[in-house]
């Protein structure tokens, strides 16, 4: 069966796909419906219904086509966008403005992301307390809930969380695929380490200063959710230092290096999330005996998680974030998704369906909220 | 003291990422156990301590000098940060692609005994854009007991590094953690310059 | 050794499987056990502290908390001290606070809410400035900065 997938991809026939898909289309219509969709609020029940058929035909296409990179950009893009649409927009209904002031962190009312995690171990640790002006339980994107939903994907997918659950992963993804071919080629093998250097130091200045340093001072993500109202010297400092990054790392340069250059050189998470990678159950691998050294994955991986020499030992970086790029690109087939402990170029076809299923049911549950609340906007905007 | 430490930090790795391919092969050539380098670590460290203090008391003495009149105490260190920042940042990039250690005079050095005391003393004095940095607020502290713990807060952060350098051999990626250090030290150039600009512009506008 | 691995690698993926089926199912049961592990309360610096005390008047409450100095290994000496306005304000507030109970007034806040005017008078060295005055969605919060001398420096 393998030795047919070599040859044809991982292709499947459209009763097949069907099949395979089934059990994602029963799963999802539970997770989001509860089993009993709710069409009281037609908005709201069509908003439901299109997302959860959208989601389902992704990863139907997933199946049917044998490619994944492209099917989980799309989600992937769609969540970063609603996301960011859900939050403004509840930003403005409640504040009327984008930026929080300080009553809103002195009620504790700034929503939590998954970005503060690294930042509040060493205090959790020394100090028994929580350094984010947040709720620790209910409310709007809460401490508590953010915490468990980010250590069970991580557990689960390493990596794979920030292209599969990352809800600011999607802008720099989407950045990178807006131009054909690279406008810069050449990148220092240096800088991918860059994110231990910003885990360390914001660890360090947060512990120190009890302030979560990086959301205060770096977070280029601030310019599509939300931001510190500019009322002194050093909150417009803040201001000029995540607008340009998020110019700088978000946008132009994924736009010149196809590459995702925020998750590759700034994120501190993704930083924690790499180390992850070394006991999550699924991985990529490489078959050495059909690779032929092309580097066509060397040159699509957006996340500098393959090289030449890796390549050649048969070996995946802990940068992987099992995003399925370098697969779809391979001409051979050589590079796959795998399960630890399995050797390379066995069991292909069931490491793929196994880690798709996981990893898409993450992502369709976990984004379908803010989309079918940014087509519920969408849908009373044409109505 | 928090940002000393963080400096001490942050640059003491970039000052073992240059340095500890002259002071790895003293303490393990010839070594006679853990004993010995333990003792010649400890001296190493005591000598760098020492001549910290020194710094300390020098840089207060003058700081009080220069720093007397309110407006040069606001916009001088304001500068002498970002002009340090602006150091410490093309030091980690260029020493990413040279690496030289000032101490690697120590090699001339023929008695062994006083080796540690020569590489402490070096090393300290190794005028670094981090060194600059804490001898400009070494400079506009209060008191001299202020100064005296800015450099005790330096000495523990770039300290934490040399003390697994015993071990240094069975460490399997000491590259990466290399190319960390160096990448933290410019992050902290960047932090101090940043702070460096805030100050200043902050002082000049509200006078 | 080769089949030890691969039974342990399928069962692995099989347990990550069973995290993500449950892990939204039973997201409130988690994150309601985790939110009461030790670690997970607000830092001081965020709540403002514990309430110390509450001046009750007509229509509103004054809260004043308890001084924040937390640091991340030891107190730091600098901190500040929240007081919470709750209830119907009036225009104007004048209140005269003795925060660390010493029955000696620290100083006295004057808060104009239609100007937006925040005004502060200290009787106390150690009570320094106003960090933070704003409206707020109960009434109004204040945060004096606040300084430790030692005794032996007090006047």
């Amino acid at each position: 069966m393998d030795n047919i997938l070599t040859i044809v991809g991982m292709q499947k026939s459209f009763g097949k796909s069907l099949l395979y898909s089934l059990p994602m289309f029963l799963i999802s219509f539970m997770f989001l419906t509860g089993g009993r969709p709710d069409f009281s609020n037609p908005a709201s029940g069509i908003a439901l219904m299109v997302v959860f058929l959208f989601v389902n035909l992704l990863y139907f296409l997933m199946h049917y086509t044998g490619k994944t990179d492209r099917f989980r950009a799309v989600l992937f893009i769609i969540f970063a966008l609603s996301l960011s649409y859900t939050l403004i927009h509840n930003m403005l209904e409640v504040r009327k403005s984008m930026s929080f002031n300080q009553a809103d962190i002195l009620e504790c009312k700034i929503p939590f992301c998954h970005l503060v995690i690294p930042m509040m171990l060493l205090p959790a640790a020394f100090t028994k307390s929580i350094i984010f002006p947040g709720s620790i339980i209910g409310g709007f994107a809460n401490i508590s809930a953010m915490v468990v939903l980010w250590l069970g994907a991580t557990l689960v997918l390493g990596r794979g969380f920030c292209s599969w659950g990352c809800f600011y992963g999607g802008w720099d993804d989407g950045f990178s695929r807006v131009r054909k071919r690279r406008a810069i080629k050449q990148i220092s093998d240096l800088w991918k380490w860059m994110p231990f250097a910003v885990l360390l130091m914001v660890m360090l200045t947060a512990a120190l200063s009890l302030t979560p340093t990086y959301c205060s001072w770096i977070c280029p993500f601030k310019a599509v959710t939300e931001f510190e109202q500019v009322t002194s010297v050093e909150s417009a400092t803040k201001a000029g230092i995540f607008l340009s990054l998020f110019g700088g790392l978000v946008v132009v340069l994924p736009v010149m290096t196809r590459k995702r250059t925020q998750c590759s050189f700034l994120c501190p998470l993704g930083a924690i999330s790499s180390l992850s990678n070394k006991i999550t159950p699924f991985t990529v691998k490489i078959d050495k005996t059909a690779c032929t050294e092309c580097y066509k994955c060397v040159e699509v991986c957006p996340l500098f998680a393959l090289s030449k020499e890796g390549i050649k030992e048969g070996e995946v970086s802990l940068f992987c974030s099992k995003c399925g790029k370098c697969i779809d690109a391979c001409p051979k087939k050589a590079i796959h998704y795998g399960i630890r402990g399995i050797p390379a170029g066995t069991m292909k076809n069931f490491s793929r369906n196994l880690f798709l299923f996981v990893s898409f049911l993450f992502m369709a549950v976990f984004s379908s909220g803010p989309i079918i609340n940014t087509l519920q906007g969408v849908l009373k905007l044409i109505f | 003291m928090s940002e000393a430490f963080i400096l001490g930090l942050s640059s003491g790795s970039a000052c073992l990422a240059t340095c500890g391919i002259v002071m790895f092969p003293f303490f393990m050539a010839g070594s006679a156990g853990m004993k010995k380098i333990a003792w010649d670590l400890s001296v190493f460290l005591l000598t760098r301590l020492l001549v910290y203090f020194t710094l300390a008391t020098l840089s207060w003495y003058f700081g009080q000098a220069i720093f007397g009149n309110p407006l040069v105490r606001t916009i001088v260190p304001g500068i002498l940060y970002i002009m340090f920042a602006i150091m410490l940042v093309w030091y980690s990039i260029s020493k990413n692609h040279n690496p030289v250690c000032p101490a690697k005079i120590v090699n001339t050095v023929n008695n062994h005994r006083i080796v540690p005391v020569f590489l402490g003393v070096v090393n300290s004095l190794g005028f670094c854009p981090a060194l600059f940095i804490i001898l400009t607020k070494g400079a506009t502290q209060g008191t001299l007991v202020q100064s005296y713990l800015a450099f005790i807060a330096f000495f523990i952060g770039s300290s934490l590094w040399f003390i697994p350098l015993p071990l240094a051999g069975r460490i399997r990626k000491k590259e990466v953690l290399t190319k960390i250090g160096i990448l933290a030290t410019g992050l902290a150039g960047i932090i101090f310059m940043i702070k460096g600009l805030t100050n200043l512009i902050g002082g000049l506008i509200n006078g | 050794m080769k089949r030890v691995k691969i039974v342990a690698g399928l069962l692995w993926a099989f347990i990550g499987l069973i995290v993500i089926i449950i892990l939204f199912p039973g997201l409130n049961s988690f994150s309601s056990s985790l939110s009461r592990a030790p670690f997970m309360k607000l830092n001081p610096r965020y709540t403002g502290g514990a309430v110390s005390k509450q001046l009750i008047s007509e229509r509103c409450t004054l809260d004043v908390r308890v001084p924040v100095f937390n640091g991340f290994l030891k107190e730091r000496n600098t901190g500040f001290v929240q007081l919470d306005w709750r209830g119907t304000l009036p225009d104007k507030i004048c209140d005269s606070i003795d925060y660390d109970e010493d029955g000696v007034k620290d100083f006295c806040i004057a808060i104009d809410r239609t100007e937006m005017k925040t005004t502060f008078e200290s009787y106390n060295v150690q009570a320094k400035n106003i960090i933070i005055s704003t409206p707020t969605s109960y009434g109004w919060a204040v945060r004096i900065g606040l300084l430790k001398v030692p005794k032996s420096k007090l006047p």
